[in-house]
């Protein structure tokens, strides 16, 4: 390293060429901030907007594909789908849920006594695609249960992925299972150690976590998941 | 300022960092063949701030990231965190060379920014063509989760891709202007002062 004796090289001209350059550089960045802020407002007042930010997501017809939510309580550990270790999150009390469903009405989940099986839901995963009409034609079958409270979450909700949006998928489904929506950022099945779709949390009367699964359940293994919340116990 | 609104200026710098990365190599290579014209006189007037640039854009694709996952809350997934990993100490490292003048910094940023391009290129390809699986992805941090989509393309791993590209771009222009051969590709101890 040679000391820093600066050489000022070619009197004044390097130097200022080098602060034209520096100053184009400036105005361009300035005028790619006064665009961003113009194209941004401006599309704020038209729709089209993509959606983005955390007020949510409304489609055309009104319908709330994602919508904030409100979680407390502590958030249970991820999910781990290997079958050789415990799950943590048994005897943990489930974090509360209050959002709106696709029309925008208020719905909160949480520990109203009531035992409880909360699906979460993506409309571009194939497993809930199949999953999906399979749970309305047990349900169509046997009737929702009259003890035990079903909640399907639709999440992780992208409009740049198929099937979109969650809402036409479900109601084309005659879904008839409540519905609350997570958030643009998934909080509440980030708060529910969502790793994977579908994602089933089974919460007993006492609003503790019964049992956690994930993958294509049989209609067998969907109508033991609503029993272990009747029981408190896993089946 | 909301979220749509510094998504579009960063989505619209990165076009920028594009375009100098392609402005930058144009000039080279007009410069290797006519080592007498004004091309090859910008490309001499930029070295000095060559470094600048590249610390700059290192210290605006630090922030941004960090605007992105702490202020606006988009979740980092794993190939974010790898490109993060690529780009955090560049904005030391840039800083420290750039006062320092130190020519030679490309030695130590080039490997670790073609690391991190790579990672943006995959994970920028991932995004944009999302149908395929990938064991980086959970679906807790979905990596092919579009959180900034500008243009039909300029996702936030884009632009990790083109800031990487323009700081690579930049400590070799560093590196090979004030050279007294046009040709400076073997002529190693560059070390020093203008």
């Amino acid at each position: 390293m040679t000391g820093a004796k600066r050489v000022v090289s070619p009197p004044a001209k390097g130097p200022t060429r080098s602060m034209w350059i520096v100053g184009a550089v400036v105005l361009v960045v300035g005028i790619a901030l006064v665009a961003a802020i113009a194209v941004s407002s401006s599309n704020k007042a038209g729709s089209g907007g993509t959606p983005k930010g955390s007020a949510g997501t409304v489609v055309a017809n009104g319908s709330h594909e994602s919508a904030p939510v409100t979680v407390s309580g502590a958030a249970l550990p991820e999910f781990n789908l290997s079958a050789s270790t415990t799950d943590a999150a048994v005897g943990q009390t489930a974090p509360t849920l209050t959002g709106v469903n696709f029309a925008g009405e208020p719905i909160t989940i949480g520990n109203d006594g009531k035992p409880k099986v909360i699906m979460f839901l993506a409309h571009w995963c194939p497993h809930c695609q199949a999953e999906v009409p399979r749970i309305q034609n047990w349900l169509d079958e046997h009737g929702l249960p009259s003890d035990v409270s079903l909640y399907a979450m639709p999440t992780s909700t992208n409009a740049s992925r198929p099937n979109y949006p969650p809402s036409a998928w479900l109601v084309g489904k005659n879904w008839t299972v409540p519905v609350l929506v997570d958030s643009e950022q998934s909080d509440a099945a980030t708060a529910y150690g969502l790793t994977s779709f579908p994602y089933f949390v089974v919460i007993g009367a006492d609003g503790k976590v019964v049992e956690r699964t994930s993958g294509e359940l049989s209609m067998t293994d969907f109508a033991k998941l609503i029993d272990s919340a009747r029981t408190g116990h896993p089946q | 300022m909301s979220t749509a609104t510094v998504s579009l200026f960063a989505a619209l710098l990165a076009l920028l960092c594009l375009a100098g990365s392609i402005v930058v190599a144009v000039l080279a290579l007009m410069r290797r063949s006519r080592p007498e014209s004004a091309a090859a006189a910008l490309f001499e007037d930029l070295g000095p701030l060559a470094l600048w640039f590249a610390w700059v854009v290192s210290l605006a694709t630090t922030l941004g990231s960090l605007y992105f996952s702490d202020v606006a809350g988009f979740l980092p997934c794993k190939l974010c965190w790898y490109q993060r990993i690529a780009m955090y100490p560049l904005s030391v490292l840039l800083l420290i060379a750039a006062v320092r003048r130190d020519r030679s910094v490309w030695v130590y940023v080039v490997p670790q920014a073609t690391i991190g391009a790579l990672i943006a290129a995959y994970h920028t390809q991932l995004q944009a063509f999302p149908d395929q699986s990938s064991s980086f992805c959970t679906l807790a941090a979905p990596c092919t989760e579009r959180y900034v989509w500008e243009f039909g393309f300029v996702s936030l791993p884009f632009m990790a891709l083109v800031a990487f590209v323009f700081i690579i771009a930049m400590v070799l222009v560093a590196r090979s202007s004030g050279a007294l051969s046009p040709q400076p590709v073997h002529s190693g101890q560059q070390v020093g002062v203008s």
